[in-house]
Parts: C-alpha cells; structure tokens; sequence
C-alpha cells in the first residue's frame, strides 16, 4: 500500500510540475531545435534554402567584422559585469546592515523604481545626460574640473553606463536576498573565533555570499550579452555587438539561417559563461 | 565607536552616490518632459505640460500602455502560478529525473531574450500562427517562468514541510494543503517573483518587437516613436509612467505591505 | 495477492484524478493563454486593411479620413529598410497583408518575388505625378504598373550652419577630409551613403559595379575616422541638435525640417557633386483577399489631399510626387518643404544604387566592416 500511495503522490506532483514542463518545452525547447536547424540552412537569392550546410558558421570566422561582434559584445559584458557587481555588493551590503530594518523595503523599491520608466526611453534619457551639452557634462565644466566637454556619448562608454546603471539593481537585489539570508549566528561564531570586522566580512560573508553574487553577475551576463537596445541607442554605432550583428542579418538582409547561426554562437558564449560559473548556480533550497 | 562612525558616513555617502547614479537619468528625463520646445535637451526653456496633453491625446501611446499592463499582469501570473505548482511538485515530491526538470525549467534564463525571440517567431510562423500581444505574452512567460520557478523554489525550505505535514494530518487535501498552508508561507517571494515578472515584462523590447505585429507594447511604441525624432513626448511618457508606478508602490507600501510587515 | 485488483482499482482512479488534475490545469494553462488579452474589439465587424508601411504613413492625421470615408480600419505596421520588411513577409502567411510601401528602388525585388498585383494604369494619376520621380523602370515591368511612387528627398549633407563654413559643405569631399573631424554623424543606411561616397568619388550612382568597391570601401573608411558617429535617425537628429556633432552626412529635409522652428541655424544642401533622391513607393499586394480595397487606399494615398497630409505627416515631411498636392498645402509648408527649389535638386540629385544580390552584399559588408572599425 504504501508503494501505491508514494505513487499516487508521485502522480499528482507530475501534474503539478507538468503544465511548466509542456509550456517549457513547446515555446522554448521545440523553437530552440528549430532554430539550430534553420542555423544550417542558408539564404540564397531572396529564398531559404533548406540543404544542410555549415556556411553560416564558416562565414562568421572569416568574415571580420561578424567575429569582432562577439569579440565586442564579450569585452563589454565583462566590463558591465565587474562594474556592476562592485558597485552593487556595498550597497545591498548597506541596506542589509546599516539600513534600519524597517526602511530596507523602501531603500530597495527605492533602487529599482527608476526602472518603471520603461527601458527604452532610459537608454534614451542617458544619451541626453552624456551628450556634450548634457547634465554631466555642463556639471562638470561649470564646477571646473573639466575645460572641454568629456567624450561620453555615443561610445562604448556610454553603453557600459547604461548597462551598469541596469544590473546595478539588478546585482543589488540578489546579493541582498542572500545577504539577509545570513544567519547572525555566523558572525557570532567568527567573533567568538577572535575575527575582527574586516575578517569576518571577507572570510565569512564573501564566500556565504558568493552564490548571490555569481548568480546575479550570471544573469547580468545573459541580459547584458544579449541585449540590443543599449548599445544601438548608446553606441553610436562605432562598434557592432552580437545582438546589433544579429537584427542587421534580420533588418537588412532577411536572412533568417544567418541570424540563427550567430545567435547560437551568442548561445554558445552564454554556455561557456554558465560552465564556468556551474558550481555557484545550484538553486538550492532555503 | 569612531570607526562606527566611519563606516556610518562611508555608508551613507556610497548610498547617496549610488543612488544619485541610479537616479541621475530618471531626474533628466523627468525635467525635461516638462520642457517648453521642441527640444528634450539642455537648455531648459521653461515650463509646460503641453508634452503630457499630447501624450494623452495620442491613442497609439495609450494603446500601447493599456497593451503593456496586460501582457504584464496575465504573462506574470501565468508564470507565477505556473512557477508555484512545479516548485511544489520538486520540492516536496521525489520525481524522477527531478535535477533534469529543474535544468530544463530554469534554461531558458540562460538564453537571450533575442534568441528566445527569433526562435518562436520562426516557430509560431511554421505553425502559421499569427503574430499578436498573445504570442508577446508567451514570450514573456517563457522568460519569467524560470525566475518564478527559481525564487519560490529555492524559499522552499523544508521547516515547512511540518507545517504542511500536520495539516495534512488534519484532513486536508494536496490542494489545500497548497492553497492554504504553503503559498501564504511562501507569500514573500510569490510577490517578489510577481513583481519581478512584471518588471521584466513591462520593459521588455526585443521579444515584444519581433513578436508582435499591429498591437505593440509600450517600449515597442515608444521605439518607433523615437525612431521619428526627438520629442519630449518621448520624456513625457517615460515620466509618467515613472511616475504613476511611484504612486502605486507608495501606495502598496503604505496600505497593503504595512500590515504584512507588521504581523 | 488480494491486493492486487484493489491495487489496480487505486492506481486507475488515481490516474482519472490525476488526469483531471492535469486536464484541469491545462485547460486553466490554455484559457488563460488563449483569451490572454481582452483586446477590444469593435462592436460589429468592420472591415481591416493591413498595411506595412514606412512611419510616416501611421499619423492619425493621415490614416483617419480614409478609414471613415470607407468605414474600414487600417492597421499599420511600420518597419525601417527592405530586408526588415521582407522578414516580415516571409515570417506572415500569405493574405496577411494587403498594402505595402516600399523604397523605390526595391519595387523591382518585390515585384522579382511576385509580392505585389498589377495596378490598372488609369487608376493612378500618372500624369500629375513630377515626372522626374515617376520612376517608370523601377515601378513598372513589362509595362505593367506595380507600384506608384508617393513622397521622395535627400540624402545629402545637413549642417549646423553657425558652426560650420557653408561652402565648405558644397564639396562632397568634405565628408572625409580632416577639417571637421569628430563633429560629423553618419547616417545609418548603407545604400544611400555608398551612393554618396560614389558621387564624392565623380561615380554615377546607377553605374557603381564591384570594380568601384575597393575606393569606396577605402574612402568609407576614412570617413569612419573623422566622423563621430553613424546613426539613425533620432541619434543623428538628437547629435545635431545638442550640438554633439555639426554634420549630418545622410540627411536631408525629413530630418531638419521638424526641428527648423526650434534650431533655424540647422539647414541642409545639394552638395555641387550632386546627391542622393530617395523615393518611397506603395502598391498592392498580389495575395491580398481585398483587392478592390487596398487600391483605394493606394489611390486615397496619391491623391492630392492624401499627399499633402503625408508630405507632412508627424513622422517625417518630405516632398510629395503628386504636382497638385501644391494646392492643399499652406505656404509656410511649402517653404519647408522647399517646393520651388525642387527643379534644381531634382536635376542634381540620382537615385539609390541598385545593385545586384552580390554586390549589396559586398557593400553591405563594406558597411558593417566599416562600423566595426
């Protein structure tokens, strides 16, 4: 009996599980196989050709300009990464332990509020704040510190502005989550060990962290590598990432297997990115 | 004490930068939504909401907003429950294959929007189903499913798994069990995982673009509406959008979340 | 062994519960998903008409005067370059759409792909179109009219003109030289600036072949380094108006006139090498279920009012190819519009390269190879 009521469990969690499952693999799996196929087909006078080649892959290693994209996009996006998580571990740092318990909540809606503006329209908004006659600029001039304009828009630096200025919430949000997760119990015991502040933060809290951290600066990864917005708006189109490589073959082109193909070596990118950070990524249960 | 004190004003004064960058641009945008020209950009001419009067008098705009908020509200509750009920099965029953289900639930967070988008598209049209603001919502669901699905798993610690266990030995069914024992435990990141969608969804561009076709969201609308030129239209409904979801959270924050806070 | 059957009996009423679970969550799933969006929906059918288009055509302005003489409602979707409208066909079941407006230049590709129906020729009003703009090889073959063409301008040089010496601006070359670098913005279609590199280089457009493309993809390169930025069409209007950059290389009318109320220092020119006319065309689609309909549209579209509110519509004003559109427009328009100015610009203008498949993919190349520099 106990065989069958085990079982009879295991029959309702596979209907629990499963509506997630289908919607997972119809709208996700099944289009991802299709676009792995459509990789290897090409475009040949106005027409897909459906013969099974690997010409699109061939042509984004000899072709410069295709390979420099992913050169781009992985420089740009570990800058971004880097900048974003040391800028947002002392703020979530901050908020979890300066803040007064009852002002966390706000001090967070706080730092993702100005995300409600709707993204388009902030990538925009920083492209007017960098310009040469923007906010920083005329600051800057009129406090004196700089005698020309300073170079911000319509470069890779004002793309990683954007960008950071995003994931800056973003990190801040799942290194907090794991911050508040900390039992004080661990700090007790490092100061009981004869830890001093400093110590115990970066022998003890770090490490306990590091999943936070790693999991927020891999999602990071993913949003900031894929992105197309930011840099088409803020880059000024002096160099091309991945994603802009991608809507132009789409865009100019109506080449749908090229697209398939760069957006796979995207994929590939990303994979790499997760193989190498795998061991902080478990989702672990509280 | 005094490096008490340091570390204090060390805080405070990080807390202010940070937050002065992250505000920087939302200040701009706002200010100049309210410019008297033509022209969003410095210098400030002077004030006038002629901007606001023409963002509302323009149906497209409005349309879209209307077009964002549900594709934002049902693309997140479909994600959340459907996030709920598979944490809930892999939680707390043995299945099968159990770490492959979580990986396959969880991958598509690990894969560009771009790439999940020029998938369907290519899909939905071998299947010869048309573009519409539901196929941006499946879009939707299948990025926020897996962050649903991580955050409330991973609160799904087993000190409540008595809980449930002792309802269950008073009578009460799976489903209730669910309903009213495990999802008001887990009502923290349930919100969380909620809001979040909704955030992601609301902003979200490339998906919305390439899957939509007459009906479009916000940021698809207001692209286009860039794409036309420079207009402080564009800052005013950037602002007010900022600003009505200020006042919604106030109000959240002051009605709602006060009294679960408390308890 | 008793337990067996009672086992049996369990496990199969297990399943039925468990397959109505699944059901009921499924069903739950597919209802949700299925009746996702309360769109509204008008009270009694009406007729649609789906159009692609470029983005001045989705002005209110433009649109609602057709839709109520007809009682119909027009859908538009806007897009930016052929390819991008050439994914969205392929990627739309055939019968979708019913209207599409296209760059001139590619009537030929779509026509070559059996995208659009014949027009009858006296349902267009030929005659009052300029005749410089009729463009009778692109938008006609074998003597049969696919598509008319509706508005067309420049891309040429548009400048700040306080910051910069307007003779300097007469001479193409400028575009490369050294004397303003980092103040010039690079429109971002490579069709048009290939064209205008040519004329810099003394090539006509219509003759540009692949023998050309290694002094172009030279000179583009140059260009890339005294320029700024290359950019579409809100950062190079939001480049010149902050003052960011001084040059617009690629622009024209459709992108100063909005802003000459607020920044009359901007202005722009024909360049004494000539530049290059972009023409935008419309016809029907040949898959289209609403012939009849859809040529209403293209008419309503060329006749004189419809031209007038397009030449002016909120996206972009350029100049429209019906002659009497003049009598619906004010004056000041026409000063904006530069109306008597147009015999001349017509003379010194060319029209976009059309290459063949193989050479748009090597100036597309040369293009993104540029930006990546």
């Amino acid at each position: 009996m106990s065989m069958t009521l085990e079982q009879s469990e295991q029959r309702k969690a596979w209907g629990f599980v499963a509506p997630a499952l289908a919607w997972t693999l119809a709208f996700f799996v099944v289009p991802f196989l299709f676009m792995v196929a459509m990789s290897l087909w090409s475009r040949q006078s106005g027409a897909i050709v459906r013969a099974w080649n690997l010409d699109n892959y061939l042509a984004f290693f000899e072709k410069a300009a295709l390979f420099k994209g992913l050169v781009n996009s992985l420089e740009i996006t570990l800058i971004v990464t880097v900048l974003s998580v040391v800028l947002a571990y002392p703020l979530a740092w901050i908020i979890a332990e300066r803040v007064p318990k009852r002002f966390q909540r706000m001090a967070l809606i706080m730092a993702v509020l100005p995300f409600w503006t709707s993204y388009v329209v902030r990538s925009y908004s920083w492209l007017l704040v960098l310009s040469k006659n923007g906010v920083v600029n005329q600051t800057l001039m009129t406090v004196g510190l700089v005698g020309e304009p300073l170079e911000l828009a319509s470069n890779r630096t004002a793309t990683v502005i954007g960008f950071t200025h995003f994931f800056v919430m973003l990190l801040t949000l799942t290194i907090y989550a794991n911050l508040i997760q900390l039992s004080p119990n661990y700090r007790r015991a490092a100061a009981d060990l004869g830890a001093n502040a400093f110590e115990t933060f970066w022998h003890v809290i770090v490490p306990l962290t590091l999943p936070g951290i790693m999991t927020g600066a891999f999602l990071t990864f993913v949003l900031c590598i894929g992105d197309y917005v930011t840099p088409q708006i803020l880059g000024g189109n002096n160099e091309l990432v991945l994603p802009q490589i991608i809507m132009l073959q789409l865009g100019r082109r109506a080449d749908f297997p090229m697209a398939a193909a760069l957006s796979i070596i995207l994929m590939l990118a990303v994979t790499l990115a997760y193989v190498l950070c795998a061991r902080w990524l478990k989702i672990e249960r509280a | 004490m005094l490096r008490n004190v340091l570390i204090s004003t060390a805080s405070w004064v990080y807390a202010t930068l940070i937050f002065g960058f992250i505000f920087l641009p939302v200040a701009v945008l706002v200010l100049f939504s309210f410019q008297d020209g033509r022209l969003p950009v410095p210098p400030f001419n002077g004030f006038s909401t002629q901007w606001y009067t023409a963002v509302f008098a323009d149906r497209k705009l409005m349309a879209a907003l209307l077009n964002s908020f549900v594709v934002a509200l049902f693309s997140s509750l479909i994600a959340c429950l459907l996030g709920f009920l598979a944490a809930y099965a892999l939680a707390r029953h043995k299945l099968p294959g159990s770490a492959l289900q979580r990986g396959l639930l969880i991958a598509p967070m690990t894969v560009s929007y771009l790439i999940i988008a020029l998938g369907l598209l290519t899909v939905l049209n071998a299947f010869g189903i048309p573009l519409s603001l539901s196929t941006v919502g499946i879009g939707h669901v299948v990025i926020n499913l897996p962050l649903c699905f991580a955050i409330i798993y991973s609160s799904m610690g087993d000190h409540h798994v008595n809980i449930e266990r002792a309802a269950r030995d008073l009578g009460a069914s799976d489903i209730k069990v669910m309903v009213l024992v495990t999802a008001p435990m887990l009502m923290p990141s349930i919100l969380a995982a909620f809001f979040l969608s909704v955030t992601f969804s609301w902003d979200e561009f490339i998906i919305a673009f390439l899957l939509s076709r007459f009906d479009v969201t916000l940021p698809v609308e207001i692209w286009s509406l860039l794409r036309s030129g420079l207009n402080p239209k564009t800052n005013a409904i950037g602002s007010l959008v900022f600003q009505v979801s200020v006042a919604v959270l106030m109000l959240l924050e002051f009605t709602l979340f006060r009294k679960t806070g408390k308890s | 062994m008793s337990v067996k059957p009672e086992g049996n009996v369990m496990t199969s009423s297990m399943k039925g519960a468990f397959a109505r679970r699944f059901l009921a969550s499924a069903a739950a799933t597919s209802i949700a998903a299925g009746s996702f969006f309360p769109v509204a929906t008008p009270a009694f059918a009406q007729e649609e008409l789906n159009a692609l288009v470029w983005c001045d055509h989705t002005d209110p302005a433009l649109i609602e005067p057709f839709e109520k003489a007809n009682d119909v409602k027009v859908n538009l979707k806007d897009y930016e370059g052929t390819g991008a409208a050439l994914s969205i066909l392929e990627q739309s079941q055939p019968g979708d759409w019913d209207v599409l407006v296209i760059d001139g230049v590619d009537v030929q590709r779509a026509v070559g792909l059996d995208l659009l129906a014949e027009i009858p020729a006296d349902a267009l009003p030929t005659a009052d179109i300029f005749p410089e703009v009729r463009m009778e090889a692109n938008n006609t073959k074998d003597g049969k009219t696919y598509a008319v063409t509706e508005k067309f301008g420049y891309n040429t040089i548009s400048y700040d003109k306080t910051k910069v010496d307007p003779k300097d601006m007469q001479d193409l070359t400028m575009i490369w030289s050294d004397k303003y670098k980092g103040r010039i913005a690079l429109y971002d279609y490579y069709l048009p600036m290939i064209g205008l590199v040519g004329l810099g280089l003394g090539k006509k457009t219509a003759e540009l072949s692949d023998a050309d493309m290694p002094a172009i993809t030279e000179k583009l390169s140059a260009m890339k380094k005294v320029s700024k930025q290359v950019s579409d069409v809100v950062s190079s209007q939001t480049a010149l108006a902050t003052g960011e950059v001084d040059i617009l290389v690629g622009g024209g009318e459709w992108i100063t006139a909005a802003l000459s109320g607020e920044k009359p220092n901007l202005d722009w020119t024909v360049p004494d090498q000539g530049a290059v006319r972009w023409a935008q065309s419309i016809g029907v689609m040949k898959a289209s279920k609403k012939q009849d309909l859809a040529l209403k549209f293209v008419q309503y579209i060329v006749s004189p009012e419809g031209q007038a509110r397009l030449a002016t519509s909120s996206c972009y004003w350029a100049m429209p190819a019906n002659t009497k559109a003049g009598d619906h427009l004010t004056d000041a328009q026409k000063t904006a519009l530069r109306w008597n100015d147009q015999a001349e610009y017509l003379k010194k203008t060319q029209l976009y390269p059309i290459p063949s498949a193989e050479l748009d993919q090597k100036m597309q190349d040369a293009w993104t190879d540029m930006m990546q520099q």
